[in-house]
């Protein structure tokens, strides 16, 4: 592996903001799975531009995916779950994502806390309340419906038993291709036993022992991408009938440029101080081809990724069917 | 005459921790002082799992304690320090500490969690093992869980048993208080028969005795993953023996200090090695090896390539001969 | 012949509980070393025959192993109930027999089918919707998660 000197393009300033703060996952001509953890809330430059200040982001598509996700849960409530030896650790995640926002967003927001007495503004949605930790009745739908009204990240937690970890509790509206609950109670092995290359390459034993081994209060990140057609952020096992067949299609839409979206999750981990159950946020940018092709090394860089990929890859990120076409249009500009 | 001055640097053990005041100091019994600490300018403290430990600095060296409160949302933090006469001189600098003294503490570790999803638990302390045993109880009673707890002491030396006492109720059902070993031998083999399932068991105390409780349990049929015992330190790795390092194409030599990363050592001679996780798993720090054993402690690496010896990760990886030589 | 269910289980037990569900019978079941055992047998897993065997755990103490025989829908369905009860991996033999129909979880419209079919489709009893048979299982649910087998395929 080396590493990459990363120069931000002098034209990148004249950039709109949705591709100066997009998350360009890679580093090279070439992507394989890796474990690509650093630590959290490490600004992390692009050629055009940087992200990564934050542990929760918050951007233009704030308030909209937050509607989103409150349609996706009013349709399908199995999108939200907590097992009940979780409760602590849901209070424990919305606790420390609050006071971590009040910190980053001090104009817009702020959160104080005594004893078990919480107090949070949140001026983005003009929003005051207060609640009791370990109440669960002290919010209108519980915690964990609660902090999936305050960020855009998917929230997964995972409980830490008999040196392995298990999927349960978790508010996923975006997921991508997966079926949070359908997994909900899995350990770590369970979950990733579809994803192939994985198991040969020894990726899930060793996330797990450093997923282990990581103390209450550390936070580390990494990123995973794969495509979306159509600006669409649940593209869950659950609706895929509605978006499965636009797979078939997109190859010969003349509007691919504008329909296929790079699809980048920045992944949080983050074990909490108080339930040590390790908090895994997911939060989805998407960004279509035409905006990628507006920053050359973008453009050239995923047009020999999606080339050089190899067919299981292409095959389990589902974007075998299309992603020559996308890789001439991106080499061909 | 306070602690501070007695500190002419900060341990690596304790470094990106806090520093704390001490608030209180009160004497549990003969040999056991609690010391309370909190942040110099008041406010809250890092939360913490029940069962925690805390590193805290004493002059050159550290060590670590139980924290004794719940670990939720604290303005500070408890401690108890059994004098030990013949230790590295830890327990005694502890047991100096007054109203006003600053020590230098990292963040609370966790290796002796309570399980999620027991029903029930069972506590088993000895001695000054009621540290985090205790943490456990107030942590029962807090979630609305149920414990139960085993307390073996000498007679009139037991510390923070008043505490115990006063967390009776619907969380601490029962707190059993033993001064002799043949009562303990009859309440913890009754014990042992009697729990509902679904109870876990955590032990805390001198090694044999942790180890006689386990025995016993095991052999009453008790799962391996129901047993919980304190074990200091348990999921850090250790600061390691110091070595040196020859970098061939410089003809550089340099010390690598215990507790000081073979990455961080480069890092400060100036040499740049990319790096991302500096955990041993992401791969990008690796070197390459050309004499010595490297000591490896990463994840990245397969067994194959460890015992090949040419390559290691700096971040975490030490040696096991005293000079290494490396690429560079 | 096992006693029926849901008496002459003593206070506190800490033996073998030895469950089996439909034909399988007990000679199925391993010798338990001398230790004590309690028999039980179901028909199947019902929420009736589920919340017996849950309140048998609920009777007994740490110590206890259980060991399920029978269909596999059956014994994992018990299985779930037993970790319910804080039952842990370790404590649980499962003896499925080697045929016998699985559960397909549809998360179109979150309805579990009974697969008598040994395939790689089944259609989903719920929505009707052919679901391709993922080899993803879930052991909470005791089942299979299936997905539409034919979206990506041209109208």
């Amino acid at each position: 592996m080396s590493s990459t000197i990363i120069e931000t393009d002098p034209d990148a300033a004249l950039l709109p903001e949705r591709i100066r703060r997009f998350p360009f996952p890679f580093a090279s001509d070439t992507y394989r799975y890796s474990a690509n953890v650093e630590p959290a809330t490490k600004t992390a430059p692009t050629e055009a531009g940087a992200w990564g200040a934050h542990l929760v982001d918050i951007d233009e598509h704030y308030l909209d995916e937050l509607a989103e996700r409150a349609k996706v849960l009013t349709r399908d409530p199995s999108r939200v779950n907590v097992l009940p030896h979780m409760r602590t650790a849901v209070w424990d995640a919305l606790t420390t994502l609050l006071s971590s926002m009040a910190e980053d967003y001090p104009d817009t927001m702020s959160f104080h806390r005594e004893g078990n007495i919480c107090r949070w503004r949140n001026g983005l949605q003009n929003l005051e309340v207060e609640f009791t930790v370990g109440d669960d009745s002290s919010l209108p739908e519980g915690p964990l419906r609660f902090l999936g009204t305050q960020i855009q990240d998917d929230i997964i937690l995972l409980d830490i038993r008999e040196d392995t970890l298990w999927l349960d509790a978790g508010l996923v509206t975006f997921a991508a291709d997966w079926s949070f609950a359908f997994d909900v109670g899995m350990n770590f092995l369970e979950i990733h036993h579809p994803v192939p290359r994985v198991k040969e390459e020894r990726i899930t034993s060793r996330a797990e022992q450093f997923l282990l081994r990581l103390q209450p209060g550390e936070q580390f990140r990494r990123t995973n991408w794969t495509m979306t057609i159509g600006r669409r952020m649940d593209t869950s096992t659950e609706t895929y009938p509605e978006w499965g067949p636009d797979r078939t299609t997109i190859a010969d839409d003349p509007a691919m440029p504008e329909k296929l979206h790079l699809r980048v999750e920045v992944q949080h981990l983050i074990r909490l101080p108080h339930s040590g159950a390790l908090l895994f946020l997911v939060r989805t940018h998407l960004l279509p081809l035409t905006d990628i092709a507006r920053v050359p090394a973008w453009r050239e860089k995923m047009g020999h990724v999606l080339a050089e990929l190899p067919d299981d890859m292409a095959e389990y990120k589902g974007i075998i069917r299309y992603r020559k076409a996308a890789s001439d249009w991106l080499l061909a500009r | 005459m306070t602690a501070i001055a007695l500190q002419p640097r900060v341990h690596p053990a304790v470094e990106g921790g806090l520093q704390l005041e001490v608030t209180n100091v009160s004497r549990e019994t003969e040999s056991i002082v609690s010391i309370t600490m909190a942040a110099p300018e008041g406010g809250r403290l890092p939360s913490y799992v029940p069962g925690s430990h805390l590193v805290v600095q004493w002059g050159n060296g550290v060590n670590a304690y139980s924290l004794t409160g719940s670990g939720n949302a604290p303005s500070e933090y408890s401690i108890s320090v059994l004098r030990v006469g013949e230790g590295a001189g830890g327990s005694l600098a502890m047991h100096r500490l007054c109203v006003g003294d600053r020590v230098y503490v990292a963040r609370p570790r966790s290796a002796f969690a309570p399980a999620s999803t027991a029903t029930h638990h069972l506590l088993v302390a000895a001695g000054i093992g009621i540290t985090p045993v205790l943490s456990h109880a107030r942590a029962a009673v807090e979630r609305d869980s149920t414990a139960t707890m085993i307390y073996v002491h000498r007679p009139d030396a037991g510390a923070h048993v008043a505490e115990a006492r006063e967390l009776l109720g619907p969380g601490l059902i029962a707190l059993v208080e033993c001064t002799d070993r043949g009562s303990f031998q009859n309440v913890l083999a009754e014990a042992l028969i009697t729990q509902p399932v679904g109870t876990h068991l955590y032990v805390c105390g001198p090694v044999v005795f942790m180890d006689a409780v386990l025995e016993e349990a095991r052999g009453h049929g008790w799962s391996s993953a129901r047993l919980h015992s304190e074990a200091f330190g348990a999921a850090e790795l250790d600061a390691g023996e110091p070595f040196t390092v020859h970098l061939a194409r410089s003809g550089v030599r340099l010390e690598v200090p215990a507790g000081v990363s073979l990455l961080e050592t480069l890092e400060t001679a100036g040499q740049s090695i990319p790096n991302m996780c500096r955990k041993g798993i992401c791969g990008e720090c690796v070197l390459p090896v050309l004499r010595g054993a490297p000591q490896h402690r990463d994840l990245y690496l397969s067994e194959q390539e460890k015992a090949a010896n040419n390559t290691m990760m700096s971040c975490v990886s030490r040696s096991n001969d005293p000079e290494l030589e490396l690429d560079l | 012949m096992p006693p029926a269910a849901g008496n002459g289980l003593e206070p506190g037990f800490r033996g073998v509980i030895c469950v089996s569900f439909g034909s399988s019978d007990d000679t199925a079941l391993p010798d338990t070393n001398g230790q004590p055992r309690y028999d039980l047998h179901f028909e199947s897993a019902t929420a009736e025959s589920l919340s017996e065997l849950k309140s048998v755990l609920s009777g007994s103490r740490v110590g206890v192993r259980l060991i399920l025989a029978g269909p596999p829908t059956d014994i994992r369905a018990a299985a779930a109930a037993a970790a319910d009860c804080g039952l842990l991996g370790e404590e649980v033999t499962l003896l499925p027999q080697e045929t016998g129909p699985r559960f397909v979880y549809c998360p179109h419209c979150l309805t579990t089918t009974v697969d008598e079919a040994a395939g790689t489709e089944v259609k989903c009893q719920g929505c009707a919707t052919t679901l391709t048979i993922a080899d993803h299982f879930s052991r909470r649910r005791g089942a299979y998660l299936g997905y539409s087998a034919h979206a990506e395929e041209a109208a």
